[in-house]
């Protein structure tokens, strides 16, 4: 196929947040490009993700912030909340920001494309009825839920992320979240705050396995004290559905003991999939590994050069701004740029209240590279600024190399913690010392001042606590 | 993390340059590689 001959110069296969960035920056650089996208533009993050969970924690937050108004003097009537109205103000948000997905594809002339994609060979996509050919192609086909074989998803009592975005009406009494990952704990949170007595299990000896043990520790702690109960070390071997509710099998991962608890609702929060089956990958010669994800180079090549994959579809960490970024480096380099995917860092964020939020290496990953590690502490309890929102529970810790004082990461529980860990983000990018960080000026009263104090303390010259 | 210390306008402009940042010396604090280290090691001259 000569290159004059094809109907556009890059395909994108899917309009998630990688595709979309993808798209557009590509479309910013000259090239004349199609996003094909099966379901709603927006990808899962806008439709059943980051965006509509996020809005249901806020309505949630809404309950305890009327309650704690009383350690102010402020009194409500007992909460109510009109299930429908919450739904629909959430469906309203999903919808004003995939038309705002759709008014950037045209206002960056990108052309959008409906219906399943499927490669017929290299330079051969099929979408819906149509033969698309391209020059080159991004892949971005996302990921959905893992199954989890006991548990099958009916998205009424058995629920997936999905299926627990629509609050039922009447809330469930019990509700179980199987996983402590991200989207586990937010959920619960919600159904917490909204009234649901609330447990969540989690294989792992600790919730969030990837975060630091500390965080992850405190994080736990302030969760329980909030009034969700966690089970750690413990799976779901099964359930049996009597009268409407769910007699579900827990187990014990050390000791092996099991026991029976009753649920209306449970939540599988297991992990998530990459979608790269039925793509027609190997008549494009596109190689996947054995758990399915696409491999690629730091340009965001595969085994066919020409063609491209970004997001969760070649691996973890499963973050929307990952994927963003990834689509940026895909549609730079296919526009003939010299990018590639070059970061020290990447956040992570659960956005519960407080948010536990971390960018760098964990404690214990800072050691197993050999730095000689050092830690500074803040608690919240000593910051002005959360004593004025009644928020105290919390910390930041501070991750150092002791040779060259170079900061290795932030591991943060506070509210809006994900507002000012970007601080940090920076610092690892800039290469910038725990010094760098002491001696930048931090507004007062901030919830900021924590990472400044959490600097400190590495230097055991922290202000407002006793340095140790 | 990677060894070379630089920031990310730095290690685009190296990439641009076709300049492996691990060949470069960093003459910053903690061993830092400015721009002007990446086209010196590149054999350009530098701009004043």
């Amino acid at each position: 196929m000569t290159q004059n001959s094809v109907d556009y110069d890059l395909l994108v296969i899917g309009a998630g947040p990688g595709g979309y960035h993808a798209a557009i920056r590509a479309a910013q650089l000259g090239l004349k490009v199609a996003c094909a996208e099966m379901g709603n533009v927006g990808g899962v993050c806008l439709n059943v993700g980051c965006i509509p969970t996020k809005a249901l924690l806020h309505a949630g937050e809404g309950i305890r912030g009327a309650k704690h108004a009383e350690d102010f003097g402020l009194t409500f009537g007992e909460p109510k909340m009109d299930i429908a109205k919450l739904n629909g103000w959430k469906d309203g948000i999903v919808k004003r920001l995939t038309g705002g997905v759709s008014a950037l594809f045209k206002a960056n002339k990108v052309t959008h494309l409906v219906g399943e994609a499927r490669f017929l060979d290299a330079h051969t996509v099929q979408v819906g009825g149509q033969k698309v050919t391209a020059r080159s192609f991004i892949i971005a086909t996302g990921s959905e839920p893992a199954n989890l074989p006991p548990f099958p998803v009916d998205q009424q009592k058995i629920v997936d992320s999905t299926g627990a975005l629509m609050v039922p009406d009447p809330l469930p009494k019990r509700f179980l979240a199987i996983g402590a990952g991200a989207i586990g704990l937010e959920f619960a949170q919600v159904y917490h705050n909204l009234g649901s007595s609330v447990k969540v299990i989690e294989f792992a000896p600790q919730v969030v396995p990837a975060a630091d043990a500390d965080a992850a520790n405190t994080f736990a702690k302030i969760l329980r004290k909030q009034g969700i109960a966690i089970d750690l070390g413990t799976k779901a071997n099964g359930f049996t559905e009597r009268d409407g509710e769910l007699h579900v099998e827990l187990e014990d991962v050390t000791t092996g003991e099991k026991r029976v608890e009753v649920y209306d609702r449970v939540l599988v929060a297991v992990g998530r999939r990459p979608r790269s089956a039925n793509l027609g990958l190997e008549v494009a010669g596109v190689q996947v590994n054995e758990r399915g994800f696409i491999g690629v180079n730091k340009k965001m090549q595969t085994s066919t050069p020409h063609i491209y994959a970004i997001g969760d579809v070649v691996g973890n960490p499963m973050l929307a701004h990952k994927a963003m970024k990834e689509g940026l480096v895909a549609a730079e380099v296919i526009a003939g740029k010299k990018s590639e995917m070059d970061v020290v860092a990447i956040p992570a964020v659960v956005y519960t209240t407080p948010e536990l939020a971390w960018v760098g290496l964990t404690e214990a990953e800072a050691k197993a590279k050999g730095y000689t590690v050092k830690t500074g502490n803040f608690p919240l309890s000593a910051s002005g600024r959360a004593m004025t929102l009644g928020d105290t529970d919390g910390f930041v810790k501070m991750i150092s190399d002791a040779k060259t004082d170079l900061v290795l990461g932030a591991h943060i529980v506070a509210p809006h913690a994900s507002d000012f860990l970007s601080e940090v983000g920076l610092a690892l990018e800039m290469a910038a010392t725990v010094t760098d960080i002491s001696l930048t000026v931090h507004a007062h009263p901030t919830l900021s001042e924590s990472v400044l104090e959490a600097a400190e303390n590495i230097h055991k010259q922290a202000i407002h606590i006793m340095n140790r | 993390r990677p060894v070379v210390h630089a920031a990310p306008s730095v290690r685009r402009f190296a990439r641009e340059l076709g300049v492996d940042l691990s060949q470069v010396q960093g003459t910053g604090l903690a061993n830092r590689i400015s721009e002007e280290d990446v086209r010196r090691s590149a054999g350009q001259p530098s701009v004043a």
